[in-house]
This record gives structure tokens, sequence and C-alpha cells, in this order.
């Protein structure tokens, strides 16, 4: 079984590897934003998933980190620049983890969107008063090859860190969380502490992500990359894809990517709409989300992330 | 015997409602106490003090003699206190043996391993009679067995002191005499002392060795519970007054 697991990933990683040899520039990028979302979404379910704090903070997370991109590309070489994304994202959701993790359900998810809120805001005022600029151009940027494989290489890792937290007592903390938080505090976990430490790790990677993505664009501004849109779209992926299994927001991120491009070239007009249509089908009758369409469905279906 | 569990003076109060005022217990090792009230009387309240879920709003708890008063409740769990709650509440999304794993892999891995039937799953299992349901989920067990289950998660902590709340409600006469045994053998099998509340008095009354009584979250009565079921306080707290309920015309 982990055998298999690990060929999958290898095989995963070499194919997803060996696209920008083979496919043309437009594919290319299509791939970029699957590999884009298999991080986010596998990042949050990490957390999210297992304890049901769901989680709108990504976009703060991932516009700290391109924020931390535009100011440290031209002084930092580039995998510290990715690092420090992770690194500020990190800090910000342990201090922003330890303030609100001791509320759940609706009032958790209003909370950490408006964090992206808040975030969005403080950057913006700072950048006025201090830079007199509210955007900012990034002029000297890698190749896209090397967006590329680094946005890969954050996909790779957020799927293995996954994989390691499930298997370890902190993945099972995590779990307990999810099921019954007073129960597993009762039986000895120090659940505050496990929250922030489980909040904080997935921030790392929409912080990389973030950090990466941003020189994609040749121009950010606080109202691009923090747009709450990005952390809305991965809470849907990964509960479409299906949040308590480790395929799930995989799948999810490949599908609705792809989904969404087919769309918008079809049906230019009403894509969104269509995609909302196709969103609530979707949470309606899969409600083990697409990993849930065949057999090896989450270790637990029923605990997957209902409401709240 | 050396005294584990010492709370002196718990208050526990919700706004203006004094749920537990001014309660003292003392359990020593290997003690078996049985706690009994009408309801609303505050033994949950006050269970939810003794195990740090509910912070008391005075008093001191000391156990095995550290001052563990306004901690979180896994430090209680750490330092030996295991309980169970009135409506079961197992890991959901689990199998019974992962849920019993969860209380070793947590408190139970800081603990001093003593009694090999607390060493690991398999043996909390076979303890309980529950080793042929290993692998079911736990959703999908009787509500009885459940209870089981929810004692053996409170056991894999490795505790000292095993709080047993209304671990008896809603089971068949059977059923409940069995869990009599069953909470015997917890302390002379496993070394626990045991704090049992329970509302179905005849059966506490006839396992246990002393019995405190709660009223208006306050201490009624205290002692051997032959003295206490013949307490005229305890005799009227239950029952009301001879003109009390009894004429109330429903």
């Amino acid at each position: 079984m982990r055998g298999r697991g690990q060929v999958a990933g290898a095989a995963g990683i070499a194919v997803a590897g060996a696209l920008p040899f083979l496919l043309e520039d437009f594919l290319v990028s299509l791939a970029l934003s699957c590999l884009m979302y298999v991080a986010l979404a596998s990042s949050w379910a990490m957390f999210s998933g297992a304890t049901r704090y769901v989680s709108l903070g990504t976009s703060a997370f991932f516009g700290l980190g391109a924020y931390v991109s535009a100011w440290g590309l031209s002084v930092l070489p580039w995998p510290l620049v990715v690092a420090g994304g992770a690194g500020v994202a990190v800090a910000f959701a342990a201090l922003a983890g330890a303030a609100i993790l001791h509320l759940r359900g609706t009032y958790f998810a209003v909370l950490t969107f408006g964090l992206s809120e808040l975030v969005r805001h403080a950057i913006t005022y700072g950048e006025k008063q201090y830079a007199g600029t509210v955007g900012r151009v990034l002029t000297v940027v890698p190749s896209n090859t090397t967006v590329y494989y680094t946005v890969l290489a954050i996909a790779a890792a957020a799927v293995a860190t996954t994989v390691l937290v499930r298997q370890s007592r902190f993945g099972l903390a995590l779990n307990g969380i999810g099921d019954d938080e007073q129960r597993a505090q009762t039986l000895g976990v120090p659940t505050r502490w496990v929250k922030v430490a489980g909040f904080a790790t997935s921030a790392a990677f929409a912080g990389a992500v973030g950090a990466a993505m941003a020189v994609r664009w040749t121009y950010i501004d606080p109202a691009a990359v923090f747009n709450p849109f990005i952390g809305l779209q991965t809470v849907l992926i990964a509960i479409v894809g299906g949040a308590m299994s480790l395929g799930g927001p995989i799948i999810g991120a490949i599908v609705f990517s792809l989904l969404a491009e087919f769309l918008r070239l079809q049906f230019p007009y009403v894509y969104l709409v269509l995609l909302g249509v196709v969103l609530i089908v979707a949470v309606l009758y899969l409600p083990h989300g697409l990993a849930g369409l065949w057999g090896g469905r989450a270790r637990a279906p029923e605990r997957r992330a209902t409401t709240s | 015997m050396t005294t584990i569990l010492d709370a002196r003076g718990i208050v526990v109060r919700f706004g203006g409602l004094t749920a537990v005022d001014q309660v003292d217990l003392d359990v020593s090792e290997g003690a078996l106490v049985g706690i009994i009230g009408p309801n609303g009387a505050g033994k949950t309240t006050f269970f939810n003090a003794l195990s740090g879920v509910v912070p008391a709003t005075a008093g001191r708890l000391i156990i095995d003699g550290a001052d563990l008063t306004g901690k979180p409740a896994h430090r209680f769990a750490w330092a030996g206190i295991a309980r169970t709650f009135q409506t079961p509440r197992v890991f959901a999304g689990m199998s019974v043996a992962e849920s019993v794993r969860f209380g070793l892999e947590f408190a139970g891995r800081r603990r001093r391993h003593q009694r090999a039937a607390l060493g690991d799953v398999p043996a909390i299992l076979g303890f309980l009679g529950l080793t042929d349901l290993a692998e079911r989920p736990t959703r999908s067990i009787t509500p009885a067995r459940q209870r089981l289950l929810e004692m053996g998660m409170a056991l894999a902590t490795r505790p000292r002191v095993l709080l047993l709340d209304e671990v008896a409600a809603g089971l068949t006469e059977l059923e409940i005499e069995s869990m009599a045994r069953l909470i015997r053998r917890c302390r002379d099998e496993l070394g626990l002392a045991v704090v049992w509340i329970e509302h179905a008095v005849a059966v506490l009354l006839r396992a246990v060795d002393q019995v405190m009584v709660l009223h208006q979250g306050r201490k009624l009565a205290e002692g051997e519970p032959r003295a206490v079921a013949r307490n005229p306080a305890v005799i009227e707290a239950y029952l009301g007054t001879a003109a009390g309920p009894a004429t109330g015309a429903p």
C-alpha cells in the first residue's frame, strides 16, 4: 500500500516534470495552475480537512508570500525568496492562530476571511505610507521554467507532508480534534498547541506558493494577491475532491483547473455560472468528494468536513 | 493510603448560577467512591472541574501532590485523571481499536506503564471484552458497548483516578450488574481509584465503599453507603418531604 503510494507519487512528479518539454506554453501554464491548487488544497486539507476548522485564510498566506517575493526578489536568491514567503506565512498563521483558534465553525471561517482583508488593508496602508505606491512592478523575475519547477516542488512537498502528518501522532491528534476536540483533550492532546502548529504548517505551503506565483504577474497589488477568491477556491477544490482523503485535493485541483479552463474557453460569458452549478452538483451528489467515486475512499467517509 | 486527588472547596459558577458550591473530595489510592444526587445537583459539573474541562471558579485541585488548579484538561490527563462522559463521546471517524490507541498515544505515553492490562490496545479491549469489535467503526456498535469503549479510551491514558459519569444510565438490569462488576475490577485488578457518578442509586450503593451526596451544588452527606442511605436529609432530597411531590396533582 505504502509502496504503491510512493510509486504513484514518483510517477506523478515525473509526468508533471516532463510537461514543459512536451506541451506548448499555454498548456504548461494550465499545468502550473493545477500544481498551484494541488499545493494549496492539499495543505489546506491537511489541517482543515482533519480538524474541520474551515479556514478561508489561504488568501492571506498566499498574499503575504507574494509580497515577500515582491520585496525580496531583487536582493535575495530565489530559493530564499520562496522560503521567506513560507516563513512569513508561518509566523503570521501562528500568531493569528493563537488568537482565533479557540473559535469553531462559522466564527472561525469568518474570522479567517477577515484576516485576509486585515492583511490586505494593512499592506495597502503600509505601502502607501512608506513606499509611496500601492502596487509593485516585478522586473527581474526568474524564467517560467524555474517558476514551474518551484511550484511543482512545493506541491510535491505539500503532498509528502500531508502523507507524513497522516501517519504521525500529530495527524492522529488533528483527527481527534476534528472528531471531538474536548474528548481529545481529556485523553491528553494539548489541543491549543496542536491546532496552532497544524494551522501554521498548512500556511507554509500557501505562503511559498504565493511567493513563487507572484512573479507570474509583472505587476502585483494587494487587491490581486489577497483576492478572497483564492481562499474560497482552495476550500471548494478540497471539498469537491474529498477533504478527508489524500488524493481528493489532488484530483479536485486537476479537475477544477481543467474544467475552469474548458468552460472559460467554450462559454466565456457564463463560465462562472456553469462552474458554480458544477460545484453545487458535486457538493450535493458526491458526499465523499470525487475521491469517494472509486473504492479507496477516505478512512472514514462520514468524517468529511460537512458544514461549519 | 495516600491521597491522589484532593479537591478543596471547589466552586463552579456560571454567571449568577452556582452549580457547585464549596465541595471537598479526597480520593485515596484504590478508593471506590460514589457520587449521587438528584438531577441538577451539580454532579457532572463537579466532574468537569475535577477533569479540568471546566475551570473551577474557586478552590484548589491537587493531583498526586501537584497543584493543577486552572490548568487545561490535557494536563489533568497527563497527571493521571481519566474520565468518561455522560453521553458516550467516542471518535465517530475511528475504529474501536483506533479509539483506544488514541489514549495510549497521548496521555498514556507519558505515564508509567504499571499494569499489563493497560499495556496495549488488545490488552485493554480484552479487559473490557471488546476484542471481537476491534476493527468495527465506533458508530456501528451498540450504545452499551460505546460506554465500554469510552471506558477503554479513558483506561488507555493509564490513569490513577477514573471518573465515570453515569456509565449505567440507560442500560438494562443485567448490563448494570455487569457494569458494576467491571467498575470493581478497575479498582481490584487495575489498582485504580474510581469515582462513579450515578443516578440509578441502588446499584451504586451496593458497589462503592464510600458515597457522597450532592444536592443543589452542595455536599449534603458523605460516608459509608448504608449510613448515607438512612440519612433523613438524603431521603428528603431524593423523595421530597411527605407533603411534597406525592400530593402534587400532575
